[in-house]
């Protein structure tokens, strides 16, 4: 039985956020939205140039599994097309940072955020459990 | 410590204190006094000689009865023994029991259990500084009043109670009074016999004794009889059964005697380690206290950053060992309910801290763990998002 309640990456990534934003509201020339749920806030920004995610930070309020959960996207993610937002699951972040069943909840709101961020890129605005900042 | 963290932490538990190991080593092995005390023989009175000292040296520490000592298992036990069994004993009087939600949960989950049996439980919420007032409980006490049970410190905050007013009015009113003194034994100066306290729950590991081993206090009064949880032996008068663990009990009444001897020096030395850490972050916007600094006892320091997930400032804060006031490791989230209870948002709640210091903390631990809390707290803040851009 592990009782450890982080896995070495969640460590790792929460003690090195490299990807956190330098300011707590949207930054300009970035594509930004914003998502708030299950005591998770959470804003997820992408500089894009030819259809590629060329810069991408967060600012977010959560645990540390949510925080490592974005360093960990903005790590995964920078430097691949698009596309790769839609294609990035959460089984993928639970699994990457061994994330415990009574948080995955709150990883989804990171993967809603990943989402809202798909279609803003996109041009198209919706929202599931969070909103979008236009 | 032995993995270089530092130690904040002695409100949960302290290390075992050098000369207390060498009072429990001296009952280990074949040479030591091993032998069951109930035993009849010369090892077994050896033994039960040791557990009497041992009993004389925490009597002493509470100015009590030896001979109304009753080993257990620690506090949680002690607890459970106090209110449960007086309660038994008096069931056929009235079915009521006062306390706390500022209670350590081997309290209120005792309580809780026990409204599911039918009892009345009267919870009595704290002011905003923890403390009880004593009108509060005087207009909860009635006919049917069996019990108040209410701790003399927090474990959370370090609230000390208005112990002597409150056990004034349980007299006056004639309930009895249950008191967990888990964190206030070998603390403060706590006198049963001036107070007039006829049950109290002890537990030697916060005192720098070992693990395992507590006791209940159970004064001598005419009306009052505790009914035993288990059975299973003529040991300490049925009360509690058991083949008592000597080593253990010698461990206790060591910690007792020690803690009697430097108890004021002990106190003073905290008074300003808590200063000395409360000074140092003060000045971090939106920090504040939780618990009434005058009326708290100093090895314990709890602190709220307004804005911060407690679980993460927890982690950042490593390699200080603290704890959470906190249980946002849950999958409810829900913050700690002694703070909700004292009217602190869930937002303050739920990022608290609770420092506390001991024998070994020094001015350079408490200035290391300043600096830790003051740079956490700023970066945390900065990483917190605004919805509008």
């Amino acid at each position: 039985m592990n009782d450890e309640p982080y896995a070495g990456r969640v460590r790792t990534l929460f003690a090195a956020l490299d990807h956190a934003a330098a300011q707590a509201g949207e930054p300009s020339g970035a594509a930004s939205v914003y998502c708030s749920s299950q005591g998770v806030r959470l804003r997820l920004n992408a500089v894009v140039a030819n259809g590629v995610l060329k810069t991408l930070s967060f600012r977010a309020y959560g645990c540390p599994h949510v925080l490592a959960a974005c360093e960990w996207l903005c790590w995964r993610l920078e430097g691949q097309p698009v596309s790769a937002l839609d294609e990035l699951r959460p089984a993928d972040l639970i699994q990457a940072l061994s994330v415990p069943v009574a948080k995955t909840g709150r990883i989804l709101v990171v993967e809603d955020a990943i989402r809202l961020l798909a279609r803003k890129i996109a041009g198209t605005a919706a929202t599931r459990t969070g909103s979008i900042k236009e | 410590m032995s993995d270089g963290g530092i130690y904040l932490d002695y409100a949960a538990t302290t290390p075992v204190d050098p000369r207390v190991v060498e009072a429990m080593q001296s009952c280990l092995g074949e040479a030591g006094c091993f032998a069951n005390p109930s035993a009849l023989h010369a090892a077994g009175r050896a033994s039960k000689k040791v557990v009497q000292r041992a009993a004389e040296a925490l009597a002493r520490l509470i100015n009590g009865d030896p001979r109304r000592l009753f080993w257990t298992s620690g506090a949680t036990e002690a607890n459970n023994l106090a209110i449960q069994g007086a309660l038994r004993a008096r069931e056929h009087r009235g079915r009521h029991l006062i306390t706390m939600p500022t209670e350590h949960k081997a309290v209120t989950d005792v309580a809780r259990a026990l409204e599911k049996q039918g009892w009345r439980v009267t919870w009595l919420q704290p002011e905003p500084d923890g403390l009880l007032p004593i009108k509060r409980l005087d207009a909860a006490i009635g006919d049917e009043t069996q019990l108040v049970s209410i701790m003399f410190t927090n474990n959370e905050t370090g609230v000390v109670q208005d112990m002597a007013a409150i056990a004034r009015l349980c007299r006056q009113r004639g309930v009895l009074l249950h008191v967990d003194a888990a964190q206030a034994l070998g603390k403060l100066a706590i006198d049963v016999t001036a107070l007039d306290i006829d049950l109290m729950s002890m537990t030697a590991h916060k005192l720098y004794g070992p693990q395992g081993i507590g006791a209940l206090y159970v004064a001598r009064r005419g009306e009052l009889s505790v009914e035993p949880l288990f059975f299973g032996g003529a040991q300490q008068g049925r009360l509690r059964p058991g083949t008592l663990p000597v080593h253990l009990i010698a461990g206790f009444g060591r910690a007792a005697a020690i803690a009697r001897e430097s108890l004021r020096d002990d106190y003073t030395r905290l008074r300003m380690l808590n200063n000395r850490l409360w000074r140092g972050i003060e000045s971090l916007p939106g920090v504040v206290r939780n618990g009434e600094a005058n009326a708290s006892y100093p090895g314990i320091l709890n602190v709220s950053a307004a804005g911060l997930n407690g679980e993460s400032l927890l982690l950042a804060l490593e390699p200080l060992c603290v704890s959470s006031g906190s249980a946002c490791n849950s999958q409810s989230g829900e913050s700690s309910a002694v703070l909700r209870s004292m009217g602190r948002s869930d937002e303050l709640a739920e990022s608290a801290v609770r420092f506390s210091f001991g024998r070994p903390t020094s001015e350079r631990d408490v200035d290391v763990a300043a600096a830790r809390y003051r740079e956490t707290v700023l970066r945390l803040r900065a990483l917190l998002p605004c919805r509008d851009g």
